[in-house]
């Protein structure tokens, strides 16, 4: 069946000009420009559109708003879309989710009829035993009960992007209140952000013929005309930003909204917050409410007024409520058949023989009866028809009726929805005269204006919105708005709104009356739960996931908490609403996590060692030279000529002023305020634990300048770190951070000191420079501090230059070099070379407890001099007798254990691998351990577990190269 | 969190361009003692209400200071420099909310 679309109306959105056209489960489907994908494929007729959860039952449109789990799509590769409120593109791929083979035949569908196999709970209750069993059980039941299929290889186009915005007050809803608060808010002078979920601004009114009242300039247009009037007054005001197509999907503490539109995530930080976020229907409880064809009134209007697409041929509304006469007139209105409206109110009454006009208001009676609607008072009972609707069954004072109809509009009484001010602290109450729950404590920030109230009515939403905008302004600091006079509109109009009684919820029809659509959970197993003792509504929701579907309770958790109540005889009041949570709208995880804004460092360097690097490494944020032209040619060179590494990413601190001396000595365990103009020494920090916690070089370049050097990974701790002890203290000491400033190099090996001084006028001798000095002086014609120090173990100078010229002097040096021999080398060479050496690396070879003892540095700390960071606890591990752990050890074979791989005496664990590398120099596997027990003496024995076999290793405490240092000081 | 944070030079900013620098703690004298030590390194009040803080404002001025804030509703009370805090803090009154005007309960005896 192909339904005809309606004749062009004023509301619609679409361009029946034009085609486009989309497949949907590989058949094609004719859409217009303005279509969602839901209408278009109402509009071709396709009435199941996904299967559900559990008993995989088909489903089609219900709300069209984007609020219920109805219409989830697979479109181009993206799982749980949902189809109503998705544009229609040309070429778009759609496809069902959950049902297999078919969305038509879909086999599982048959767990409908054995549903006592899926009792409520059957997570918890079934397929747990035999235990070993569970894992196939679990993939089983994953496939069965699934929404979306997430394609792994498939790469989303990342262009997400999050904006930051800033208000003086956030309205949150484009409906006639919120369209009105942003206006008066903005005419008080504040910056105001309109967030809108749906295309445009106008809430109800987008959809509606009818004409409006309720303020001077909307006053007697049709509601869709006067929505676009809305729309244009917005517009006009410079200091209003409005947000359509946009989901507030979260209220934080600040107040901080977050919002998504496509792609984009918005957090707006607000002064003042205005919840216009309205009133929605919810379904009704009779047996099959969710046949295709059952849809919320609203949704069958929207898609005639919007799309012209008639949802079937005969319609019924059903309601409890003067809400469905209007929403039926306007069906009419739009050129739908409405055959009946069945109103459910007055049962109870009638039953005890009290008289009930209805509906209330004696127009939308006399519209009906105009528009020669038949008028049933009575309780639907069930929905009629195999995949369809074919007939609505009414219990009616009278008996039983059944009415042929193909669409059965649900047009309760609408919920007010306060989800977000629920997020937001605020607290909801039961109001047993609409029966619904309303808003009750509010934060002192937020005002909540228009139907979220439990107030119906334009006039009410005029003057509610129009008031709670200028009190969010005045709050906000904008003196000139007015709301006192406002207030007293409002509270008039409030009071003049009539609110027909509402019965009660009644449950005493039978068969599967859905009472949560994502999860498939029936008013039957909610009843079984209670039986079961979850008479708690959290507990509920945990034992049978209501509320926790895609929709997240938009549709079921008042339904839930009036089902509980009525169930266990409790008020709706003493059981309560479900916590909500953000999100309140699903949001793509990619928008929350926004743009990749990860930066990478590069050096000066970079550049000139492209060419000979073959390897990369990322350390942090930086890119570096992992292996030039190969580890063991890299290592011979160093050992034997000489070799240049790039060492810019190490942490280059400056620290100047009168008292720079004594503040590293208050630091560190070892002094520095007699360090000698022109030397450099060796530093390694503690904090008040006693850990090691970085260490590196100092040198001092001037009486009060020195030049510190920390790890590259520890280098803004450090930072954070020197800053943290300077505040608050007299100290006269300026930090500065000077790492992205120099450009630093280190050249070693026994020619470094003739391929140094080919560049330098400077005296490189071993009497004008010996080890551990630091001179200041020019290199290839630039400015270098030079550190005679050797990480590799050879004779070797740190030269640090301007950023700028880093590239310069490393050409400076390979040229100077290239009649030596000399190579480029990388990170692992240097780490081979250093591991030679037993050159620890902090946090390598040392961990959160390791103590300067334990790492074999006892010998920097000096308890002779005064009070320093970590003195007193690394007084106690002396006391304690804290002995050398970190020791070095020779593997008897060439393997290479793992990094962390446990050393095992007599079956217990008595340390671990901190590092552990094949050495080409020594022909050997050498590395460092960390011995939680003695022996740790020379010649000592280890067992190291490798890969489920032990290797054999000796102790080795002193570098295996060079054990003098005599290299280094050469 | 996403309360703001008024840095004393960068003014109000969010709470994520900021380092939580712990409690602000007096470091007990060299010779305290095993026990006041291991107080000042490993115990910390842990206050659910106001609490006196080290903040850093790690993607601005790179300062540190301190604050107060209620750590139940992260209302930061003051901000200063170490060393120069204002002898009385404003205590914003506690956000009790207020009643929302909505449907009656009353039924319209329609």
């Amino acid at each position: 069946m192909v339904a005809e679309r309606l004749p062009a109306g004023p509301a619609e959105r679409i361009d029946r000009e034009r085609q486009i056209s989309f497949t949907f489960d590989g058949r094609t489907i004719q859409a217009h420009p303005g279509d969602t994908v839901g209408s278009a494929l109402a509009a071709a007729g396709v009435q199941t559109i996904s299967r559900s959860f559990k008993y995989h039952r088909p489903r089609g449109l219900l709300c069209c708003a984007g609020r219920c789990p109805n219409c989830l799509v697979d479109i181009d590769g993206v799982p749980s879309v949902r189809a109503c409120v998705t544009p229609a593109r040309d070429g778009q791929t759609v496809r069902h989710q959950n049902a297999w083979p078919s969305l038509g035949l879909d086999i599982m569908s048959l767990t409908g009829r054995f549903d006592r196999f899926l009792p409520i709970g059957f997570y918890y209750k079934i397929f747990h035993r035999p235990r070993f069993m569970w894992p196939l059980f679990e993939a089983v039941l994953r496939r069965v009960a699934g929404l979306g299929r997430i394609d792994p290889a498939a790469r989303p186009e990342p262009h997400v992007r999050t904006r930051h915005l800033h208000a003086d007050v956030t309205v949150i809803g484009g409906g006639a209140a919120g369209c009105l608060a942003a206006l008066e808010a903005a005419a008080a002078g504040a910056r105001v952000v309109l967030v809108e979920e749906g295309e445009e601004v106008g809430g109800s009114w987008r959809a509606m013929q009818a004409s409006v009242d309720g303020d001077a300039r909307i006053n007697g247009l049709p509601g869709h005309v006067a929505a676009k009037r809305l729309a244009e007054l917005l517009a006009e005001h410079p200091e209003v930003e409005v947000l359509t197509g946009t989901t507030a999907f979260g209220v934080y503490e600040g107040p901080l909204v977050t919002a998504s539109a496509e792609g984009t995530l918005f957090r707006i930080r607000t002064r003042q917050l205005v919840l216009a976020t309205g009133a929605a229907e919810v379904p009704a409880l009779f047996a099959n409410n969710d046949l295709p064809g059952v849809m919320l009134g609203t949704g069958v209007l929207k898609l005639a007024r919007q799309y012209g697409v008639a949802a079937g041929r005969r319609v019924a509304v059903v309601t409890d409520d003067d809400a469905g006469w209007a929403i039926a007139d306007e069906l009419i209105l739009a050129g739908l058949k409405v055959a009946a409206i069945v109103d459910a109110r007055g049962g109870e009454a009638r039953r005890s023989g009290e008289e009930r006009t209805v509906p209330t208001d004696p127009a939308l009676a006399r519209q009906a009866a105009e528009s020669g609607v038949e008028v049933i008072i009575g309780t639907p009972r069930a929905a009629a028809g195999r995949g369809r609707v074919t007939a609505l069954i009414v219990d009616t004072p009278d008996g039983q009726r059944r009415l042929a109809v193909d669409v059965v509009a649900v047009s309760n009484r609408p919920e007010p929805v306060t989800a977000l001010l629920a997020q937001d602290g605020g607290t909801r109450r039961f109001d047993p005269g609409s029966q619904r729950f309303v808003p009750a404590r509010v934060p002192d920030h937020l005002h909540v204006a228009g139907a979220i109230e439990g107030v119906a009515g334009d006039r009410h939403a005029c003057a509610a919105g129009i008031h709670a905008g200028r009190a969010a302004a005045s709050a906000a600091g904008f003196h000139n708005a007015d709301p006192d006079s406002a207030a007293a509109v409002r509270e008039r109009e409030r009071r003049a709104v009539s609110a027909p009684q509402v019965d009660p919820l009644s449950l005493g029809a039978s068969g599967k009356r859905f009472l949560c659509l994502c999860e498939d959970v029936t008013v039957k197993e909610v009843e079984q739960g209670i039986v079961e003792g979850f008479d708690d509504l959290e507990m509920m929701k945990r034992y049978s996931t209501l509320t926790m579907g895609p929709c997240q309770g938009k549709m079921c958790a008042g339904l839930a908490s009036c089902t509980q109540a009525q169930l266990t005889g409790r008020s709706p009041d003493e059981v309560g609403l479900t916590t909500s949570r953000p999100p309140y709208q699903p949001v793509a995880l990619a928008v929350i996590a926004g743009p990749n804004e990860t930066p990478t460092r590069r050096t000066a360097m970079h550049d000139v060692n492209r060419p000979t690097t073959s390897r990369w490494v990322d350390l942090g944020e930086w890119t570096r030279p992992l292996i030039h032209r190969g580890v063991a040619i890299e290592c011979a060179a160093v050992r034997e000529r000489v070799g240049l590494i790039d060492v810019s990413t190490l942490g280059k601190i400056e620290l100047s002023g009168p008292d720079a001396g004594e503040f590293l000595d208050w630091l560190h365990p070892n002094r520095f305020s007699d360090l000698r103009q022109g030397r450099v020494r060796y530093r390694a920090m503690l904090d008040e634990a006693g850990v090691v916690i970085d260490d590196g070089t100092v040198a001092r370049l001037g009486p009060d300048r020195f030049l510190l050097t920390t790890a590259t990974g520890t280098l803004d701790a450090i930072d954070q770190w020197l800053r943290w002890w300077l505040a608050g203290t007299d100290r006269r000491v300026a930090v500065t951070n000077v790492t992205s400033e120099l450009a630093a190099m280190n050249l070693a090996g026994p020619r470094a000191r003739e391929v140094l001084a080919g560049l330098t006028d400077l005296d490189v001798s071993s009497t004008a420079m010996p080890y551990l000095s630091a001179v200041e002086g020019p290199v290839a014609g630039v400015p270098a501090v030079i550190l005679r120090i050797g990480f590799v173990g050879e004779l070797g100078y740190e030269i640090h230059v301007p950023a700028d010229y880093g590239a310069h002097v490393w050409d400076a040096l390979m040229a100077a070099g290239a009649g030596h021999g000399i190579e480029p080398f990388g990170v692992e060479a240097q780490r081979i070379l250093r591991l030679e050496k037993q050159h620890l690396i902090v946090s390598q070879d040392t961990d959160a407890l390791s103590d300067p003892i334990g790492a074999g540095l006892g010998w920097l700390v000096k308890l002779d001099k005064p009070d320093f960071v970590g003195r007193a606890a690394v007084t106690e591990a002396i006391e304690r007798g804290a002995q050398p752990a970190l020791v070095g050890f020779m593997v008897d074979e060439s393997t290479v254990p793992a990094e962390g791989a446990g050393m095992v005496r007599e079956g217990r664990l008595i340390g671990r691998v901190t590092s552990a590398k094949w050495s080409p120099h020594l022909k050997r596997t050498i590395g460092m351990a960390w011995l939680t027990e003695p022996p740790t003496a020379d010649g000592t024995r280890l067992a190291i577990r490798h890969e489920g076999r032990t290797l054999s290793a000796t102790v080795v405490t002193r570098p295996f190269y060079d054990p003098d240092g005599e290299r280094l000081r050469s | 969190m996403s309360f703001l944070l008024p840095c004393p030079v960068c003014g109000p900013r969010d709470v994520y361009e900021f380092r939580y620098g712990g409690e602000v703690m007096r470091r007990p004298l060299p010779d305290a003692g095993g026990e006041a030590w291991s107080a000042y390194r490993y115990l910390r009040t842990n206050a659910a209400g106001p609490a006196q803080e080290w903040w850093f404002h790690r993607a601005g001025c790179r300062r540190w200071f301190q604050a107060e804030r209620d750590t139940v509703s992260n209302v930061v009370m003051a901000s200063w420099w170490p060393g120069s805090r204002p002898s009385t803090t404003s205590t914003p009154a506690a956000g009790k909310g207020k009643v929302a005007a909505t449907a009656t309960s009353e039924p319209d005896g329609g």
